[in-house]
């Protein structure tokens, strides 16, 4: 029989890591060992509930286990932050184009995360810390709402302490305990270490942080075809046939989720 | 291709034949208004031809249709809402071996639509199998218009009222019978069968086709002229360069958001996933989706692009003739006016584009 592209493959909930209050990281054991490249999404299903696309935060070079980042936000996700260990899911995948490595060989890689956006790209962290030797240097810059927001608390030091790596995170909002920026992700971006014109940048969070983030990027002399952004929309499928994730020409599902600015910039409305 | 002459009173044998083999569905006379089978039931007009079982219709009730069904051919292969698979454990439906469906009073346009739903379904990252499975065992019986309703406007699209391509059999009428073009493998084993009632077209046949298929050109085209639709080279210029058009905040004054116009749509193919868990084992259902309803680009967070009505009539031309046009080189719209005809707002889809195109001449153009 053909394949069923709609049939999730079982996955088993082998441990809830809790990163805020909002946010759980949840490490899946698929049924069979299940590849994708970073970048790339799952569509997860939880049993009875529903579907909902995720990027996965682990390390794509990691094939018996899966670890999927994931803020409380609608039905499915609720449902998920009340699952435990041993419950299971389903996936199906993984979809979607990913991150270009290769493009990125020999290049300062200006990192950019929003709140949980940084999901997606611990993955692409991961990618890139396997092959440093491959690139000039890897500079992240996070932006949390406050400090108990931040998530992956205890990588980001170690994260820092990389040869090549340039770690820092800012919150909208400080507290007593917080020493570090507080302001808007953007307000840390006027003195990255980088040679912007000949860098590349990467960036997922919140459609309006990548926003200001973009225009800042541009402003900062980045080009378009050097800023990678995340565009994950509604979507159903992931397959390119649902028809919900179209962005002008293209699906974010089949043609993305990440997208140079050079091919949204005269598209209109896209960080609606 | 061969083509052949059927006699009118032998209609019923080649009927009969096709229902040894397959699911056979024939053209009758609407006799009641339709109710679109979704959760909002529009109606669409009494005036119509209906694609039925044949084994649920009596014989005196199968017509010859003059003009594309009611119902949109794809709903032959694609259901409204259909189970495309089961988790984790039992059968899946999926496996399950389907009759093969025979189709009788498909349209040209439906043949153009049919390009737009086998690009999605058998196209994108990976194919759909079971419409892939359901275009392949399914028999297309095309058949010529010799006639057009008010609604249509294929014309406008340089579609023909005739088929060239895309079936098994198609049917032509002529005085007292039809020609039958037979354009495939199955169609010829089928006609082998029928030996002794197809007989091969006279020259004469073939050219008494040849004028009456020009004369429903001339006479659509004629028809046509009132409503001044844009060429389809200036179709997506048109629809891009109107995004902020008065047109969409005017024309959607009237939409109720029944979404008629998106299920009773040939072209249209979006579709959402849903899941089901009412019955023990959880069932991933396909319902129809369209870009009219409000929530269909809304995110689990609550952020929705499309939230106002404007929005979603625009994003509804943007689909159909820029991201077709750019994908596949083709409009998604096949000019079977099946959406006016469903309309209670009586939005026009010829009307808009008119709009549009007269607005862009008055435009200068914009170069970048």
């Amino acid at each position: 029989m053909k394949k069923n592209i709609y049939q999730p493959i079982k996955a088993v909930i082998e441990e809830v890591i809790e990163e805020t209050s909002t946010i759980k990281t949840f490490k899946l054991r698929p049924a069979i060992p299940f590849s994708f490249a970073t970048g790339q999404f799952i569509e997860l299903t939880v049993p009875g509930v529903g579907e909902a696309p995720f990027t996965p935060s682990s390390d794509p070079g990691i094939k018996d286990l899966l670890e999927l980042t994931i803020m409380k936000a609608g039905e499915v996700t609720s449902k998920l932050h009340t699952m435990q260990k041993n419950d299971i899911l389903g996936i199906r995948g993984p979809y979607g184009l990913g991150y270009p490595l290769d493009k990125f060989k020999g290049r300062d890689i200006l990192i950019i995360g929003g709140g949980v956006g940084l999901a997606p790209l611990r993955s692409l962290l991961f990618s890139l810390f396997s092959r440093i030797d491959q690139y000039n240097k890897v500079v992240l810059r996070y932006g949390a709402r406050t400090p108990s927001d931040i998530v992956y608390k205890a990588l980001l030091p170690e994260w820092a302490k990389k040869d090549k790596v340039d770690v820092l995170a800012s919150v909208d909002i400080g507290d007593p305990s917080w020493q570090g920026n507080v302001g808007l992700v953007t307000t840390v971006l006027g003195e990255v270490p980088v040679v912007s014109a000949k860098a590349v940048a990467i960036v997922c969070g919140p459609p309006i942080m990548m926003k200001f983030v973009t225009l800042k990027l541009l402003d900062l002399g980045f080009n378009p075809q050097d800023i990678y952004l995340s565009m994950e929309k509604s979507m159903s499928c992931g397959l390119g046939k649902c028809g919900h994730c179209r962005i002008g020409k293209y699906y974010a599902c089949k043609d993305g989720p990440v997208f140079t600015y050079e091919q949204l910039k005269d598209i209109r409305d896209i960080w609606d | 291709m061969e083509t052949y002459f059927l006699k009118n009173e032998d209609i019923l044998k080649f009927y009969e034949r096709l229902n040894q083999e397959y699911e056979l569905f024939v053209p009758v006379k609407a006799k009641s208004a339709l109710k679109l089978n979704c959760d909002c039931k529009p109606i669409v007009p009494t005036d119509d031809f209906s694609i039925k079982k044949f084994s649920q219709v009596k014989k005196e009730e199968i017509v010859f249709s003059d003009y594309r069904s009611t119902e949109p051919i794809r709903s032959f292969f694609t259901q409204y809402k259909e189970e495309v698979s089961v988790f984790f454990e039992g059968e899946d439906s999926k496996g399950k071996k389907e009759r093969p469906l025979a189709l009788c009073g498909v349209k040209n346009c439906d043949i153009f639509a049919l390009k737009i739903q086998d690009f999605v379904f058998l196209g994108g990252s990976e194919v759909d199998a079971a419409y892939k499975a359901r275009r392949d065992t399914t028999l297309i019986i095309a058949s010529d218009c010799p006639q057009f309703k008010n609604v249509c406007f294929c014309r406008a699209f340089d579609i023909n009222p005739f088929p060239t391509e895309g079936y098994d059999f198609n049917f032509s009428p002529l005085t007292n019978g039809y020609l039958v073009d037979v354009a495939s493998q199955k169609a010829s084993s089928i006609a082998f069968s029928l030996k002794d009632v197809l007989v091969p077209a006279t020259l004469g046949q073939l050219s008494g086709r040849s004028s009456k298929r020009e004369s429903v050109v001339r006479r659509l085209d004629d028809y046509l002229t009132q409503y001044q639709i844009p060429k389809k080279e200036k179709l997506q210029d048109i629809v891009v360069s109107g995004h902020n058009s008065t047109v969409w905040q005017n024309e959607s004054r009237t939409c109720v958001e029944c979404n008629g116009c998106v299920f009773i749509c040939d072209t249209c193919h979006c579709f959402l996933l849903s899941d089901d868990s009412s019955s023990g084992n959880a069932r991933r259902l396909r319902l129809w989706d369209g870009c009219l309803l409000k929530n269909f680009t809304k995110v689990a967070g609550g952020a929705n692009p499309l939230k106002l009505r404007y929005m979603r009539l625009r994003n509804r031309f943007l689909k159909k003739f820029d991201f077709f046009i750019s994908n596949l080189g083709i409009q998604a719209c096949c000019g079977c006016g099946r959406c006016i005809d469903v309309c209670p707002g009586k939005i026009d889809i010829r009307r808009i584009l008119k709009i549009l195109h007269e607005s862009r001449q008055v435009q200068p153009e914009v170069v970048g």
